[in-house]
């Protein structure tokens, strides 16, 4: 049986009394490439955070490619949200991207000659190569997106996590980051992605698990991305109250 | 006061090489560690952790009763610390936020260190350990030992620097990056705030509590100024403080009872004020000159525009126009003498009698591509 | 978190408790409350067992930065009398010297009497008078008798016994004075030269013959400057000054500071002792008298100065 790029068990994360995910299963196979959609507050970002051990979840396991993440780190790669760093911090593009290749340095050793070359790979497959020694700071946000996606990709990982890499981006950007997307998907990568924009769903991805503090659904975009699912994640602020009366939600 | 001299007893004179080797030492540190500092947006934090020390070397001396400088420095590192710890918990416990913690934790800590200080005046050996010596620093008297501990401590820290360069790089712009990649976020976070609290110590005896924070914060402000790489900034906010610890311990050496500390805050003071003005892209003179350049080039355009139009309603295209008609034609009519000037400089006009101008052909032909320039 | 604040709190507290010492008015007596030791010595020479006197500042204390505390003002606050130096010495007290005042109880500077012809007013310190007047003894005599004419105004009913305490120390201090003259006339003249760690001496000096100079100015609230080290290290090298001396309510490290500036020229220079310059010794020792301290101080000067 082919292992699970993706397995999440009764994963529940509370901060301070308030339920942010709440039971939530998920199994997600290799080589999709999945959405996960929800309204705001609905524990998208906790999730994938959680995933990467960056929260630790009140009751759940998650296991990565069969195994717990802190095993498999060197096979995951991660873009975070474009607004969670300050970018006036003073660096240039080809040095965000090394940082990459941190994990795989691991302590006193410094980026040399090899990192850099990856780096570059990167940036050129991502189409901003010529902006290597561009201060960040002086980045479009459709640029900065690019940085981050070609630090994920120097990672050189199996799994990809992705926070709203479409948010505040133009079209052209949009459309280039799609089609990366689905080349790492075809090589049969697993990626995962935080989106905002329901209308591209069907269009840009084949899996999509929403949620609201609770699974709502989870599966193929086809089976799943349905009117009655729909009205079940977004119908409120009530929905986790509703789902929790109803007793279980729209399951497979 | 001979230069040549002042500089020759720097290097000759027992005192005041003392004193600025000190002083350099401790610019160097704080100005290199505090960019650190300031780029984790903890600039506020240095200022909390130098007057949070003074409870610290009031309480080290009241329970050892000993007035040696280490272990007064001891009492600051471990003061210093606790005010973090402190202000960490207040935050992450309460509902205050990170300033009003901070706030909270300078005051009180100061207040106490304040309180402790009048109680230990009292104590007939308080004096000899010259414990309100540490408000203002005492540089002067500075000995060898001293600045050999102050040398080496530094260096210590400095070398953990290099050490961890990447992985405080990575934890100071992307922290959560960081730790998906599976480096311990906290506990780099603390060796590099330890760092800080070194720092600080190091440079109370010479500059004192209350102007300590001005060392870690000025020197790399400054240097940011001039550049956008991190290395860079890191090197230069170094030698900005050192210059200061070194020029300040001078200037002060030329006059009786003038205290070395607050002259080398005033000198980095001057560095920044420098550094703000003046430094290139993104001092404030060079935007301030670059704008007006481009507020005059936008005008000379207008004023093209406007000799273009009176061209084009006049039966005679050569037919000159007065400057007064300009001006009324002009958003900025001050501006309009100085933009025929242009003008008439790149040969695009001409004045066809006093205060009455007229395009050139040039002038015409670069007002219509103007235009279509607009248009597009 | 909240039991390390409650802890932090509890220590606090503490510390402010054991600040709070007890006060008790014995009956009959006349409280008198006092600034520096030396004055509490006058007082309590002259006012004897009429008298319950309470020093503000102990051994060791720098009067130039003392602070008043909260029980300080208490105490000040429960005195009949209460002596202090005046011309600025406590510097830090004169306000609450001055609330004292208007409270309605008496407060007297002991140097009130003395001639301001006599009195020295150093360059730096324009305006003001020196105020160290004690080391010359003469001088401080006069604070003896103006302590004793207080005391008189305020409790007539023993103004003999005052009168004879009063008459007994002069005569003392008299002694004291000659004492220090011969001392001081065993030092060549050419060697009678008194570096110290704050101008504190410049009356000894007048009235003993010594050439006097301190790193810190008049007041120990000025910080030495680098330019003063090197000042005064350049001075001893010139001169040949086998020792310095440090004072006991005055950071030792100054001092440090210059020697090592005049080993690094070459020269060896000795401290020499430790004199009492604005406080008195230890209570109960010799020193902790003010005929104490200036003995103390004279013999140490001696022994260091003239050896070499």
């Amino acid at each position: 049986m082919t292992e699970k790029a993706i397995e999440v068990t009764d994963l529940t994360i509370a901060y301070k009394d308030k339920p942010v995910l709440w039971d939530v299963d998920m199994s997600v196979p290799v080589g999709t490439l999945m959405a996960i959609v929800g309204p705001n507050g609905a524990g998208k970002t906790t999730l994938i955070k959680s995933i990467l051990g960056l929260i630790k979840p009140a009751a759940g396991q998650v296991l990565v490619l069969g195994k717990p993440y802190t095993q498999q780190r060197h096979l995951v790669g991660y873009v975070p949200q474009r607004g969670s760093v300050d970018w006036d911090f003073p660096t240039s593009v080809l040095d965000v991207v090394m940082m990459g290749r941190y994990g795989a340095l691991g302590w006193l050793k410094r980026p040399g000659g090899a990192e850099r070359a990856a780096a570059l790979d990167a940036l050129d497959k991502v189409g901003i190569r010529h902006l290597a020694d561009r201060q960040i700071s002086q980045l479009s946000g459709g640029q900065q997106q690019r940085v981050f996606l070609a630090r994920a990709l120097v990672q050189g990982a199996q799994l990809y996590f992705m926070d709203e890499p479409f948010q505040g981006v133009d079209a052209t950007t949009e459309r280039a980051i799609v089609t990366l997307l689905q080349e790492l998907r075809s090589a049969g990568k697993t990626v995962v992605v935080v989106h905002h924009d329901l209308q591209t769903v069907p269009e840009y991805f084949d899996w999509v698990t929403m949620l609201n503090v609770r699974r709502i659904a989870s599966g193929p975009v086809n089976e799943v991305f349905t009117e009655e699912n729909l009205r079940q994640t977004y119908g409120g602020k009530v929905a986790f109250l509703s789902a929790a009366g109803n007793g279980k939600n729209g399951k497979q | 006061m001979d230069i040549s001299q002042l500089l020759s007893d720097l290097f000759f004179d027992y005192t005041l090489r003392t004193v600025a080797l000190g002083a350099l030492i401790l610019g160097m540190v704080s100005g290199m560690l505090g960019a650190f500092a300031v780029l984790r947006k903890q600039s506020l934090l240095g200022d909390a952790i130098s007057h949070a020390a003074l409870p610290g070397i009031v309480l080290a001396f009241l329970l050892t009763r000993q007035r040696e400088p280490v272990v007064l420095i001891l009492g600051a590192l471990i003061a210093g610390w606790l005010a973090t710890l402190f202000m960490i918990a207040v935050t992450r416990t309460t509902r205050i936020k990170n300033d009003t913690a901070l706030g909270l934790v300078l005051s009180v800590f100061f207040g106490m260190g304040l309180m402790l200080l009048t109680f230990a005046q009292r104590l007939p050996d308080a004096t000899q350990a010259g414990l309100d010596k540490f408000l203002f620093g005492q540089a002067a008297t500075l000995l060898q030992s001293d600045v050999i501990t102050m040398g080496i401590i530094g260096a210590l820290a400095l070398g953990l620097l290099v050490v961890f360069w990447k992985e405080f790089k990575l934890i100071t712009f992307d922290p959560e990056f960081a730790a998906s990649l599976g480096f311990p976020v906290r506990g780099l976070d603390v060796l590099l705030t330890t760092l800080l609290v070194i720092a600080i110590v190091i440079g109370l005896q010479t500059v004192g509590v209350v102007l300590m924070s001005a060392m870690i914060v000025a020197p790399a402000a400054a240097a940011r100024q001039w550049t956008d790489r991190l290395s860079l900034m890191i090197l230069l906010g170094g030698l900005f403080g050192a210059v200061a610890g070194v020029s300040g311990t001078l200037i002060s050496s030329t006059a009786e009872r003038l205290p070395t500390g607050p002259v080398i805050v005033l000198c980095i003071s001057v560095i920044v004020l420098f550094s703000m003005l003046f430094a290139t892209n993104r001092g404030l003179v060079w935007n301030w000159l670059r704008s007006k350049q481009n507020r005059r080039k936008l005008r000379a355009r207008a004023v093209l525009a406007d000799l273009n139009t009176l061209a084009m309603q006049h039966p005679h295209e050569a037919h000159g126009h007065s400057v007064a008609v300009l001006r009324t034609m002009s958003a900025n009519p001050d501006g309009v003498s100085y933009a025929l000037k242009q003008l008439r400089e790149r040969g695009h006009a001409y004045e066809v009698s006093t205060d009455v101008w007229a395009l050139t052909d040039e002038g015409l032909a670069q007002a219509s591509r103007n235009q279509k320039e607009e248009t597009e | 978190m909240k039991k390390l604040m409650l802890a932090v709190l509890l220590i606090t507290v503490l510390l402010s408790a054991c600040a709070a010492e007890a006060n008790s008015d014995q009956a009959g007596k006349l409280n008198v409350v006092t600034t520096t030791g030396m004055i509490a010595d006058i007082a309590k020479n002259v006012g004897g067992e009429h008298v319950q006197v309470t020093g503000l500042m102990g051994p060791g204390i720098d009067p130039h930065l003392y602070k008043a505390s909260e029980n300080d003002v208490q105490l000040l606050q429960e005195a009949n009398v209460v002596f202090y130096n005046g011309l600025h010495l406590e510097a830090q007290m004169g306000e609450v010297l001055e609330r004292m005042n208007d409270f309605g109880i008496k407060t007297v500077a002991v140097t009130d009497k003395i001639d301001r012809s006599v009195l020295q007013s150093p360059p730096e310190f324009a305006g003001n008078y020196d105020p160290h007047v004690w080391f010359d003894v003469t001088l401080w005599m006069q604070a003896v008798e103006q302590i004793r004419d207080t005391l008189v105004e305020v409790d007539p009913d023993n103004a003999s016994v005052y009168q004879a305490n009063a008459e007994a120390y002069l005569t003392e201090l008299e002694g004291l004075h000659h004492y220090v003259l011969d001392q001081a006339d065993t030092i060549p003249a050419e060697q009678r030269i008194l570096i110290t760690a704050h101008d504190a001496f410049n009356y000894f000096g007048r009235a003993y013959g010594f050439e006097v100079r301190g790193l810190q100015g008049i007041s120990t609230e000025a910080q030495a400057g680098t330019a003063d080290v090197r000042a005064l290290a350049d001075f001893i090298v010139e001169r040949q000054i086998p020792a310095v001396f440090v004072e006991s309510s005055v950071p030792q490290r100054n001092v440090e500071a210059v020697q090592a500036a005049v080993q690094a020229q070459g020269f060896e220079v000795e401290i020499g002792g430790s004199l009492f310059s604005d406080a008195m010794g230890t209570d109960g020792t010799p020193e902790g008298t003010y005929i104490g301290m200036v003995r103390h101080n004279i013999d140490t000067i001696v022994a260091a100065l003239s050896g070499e």
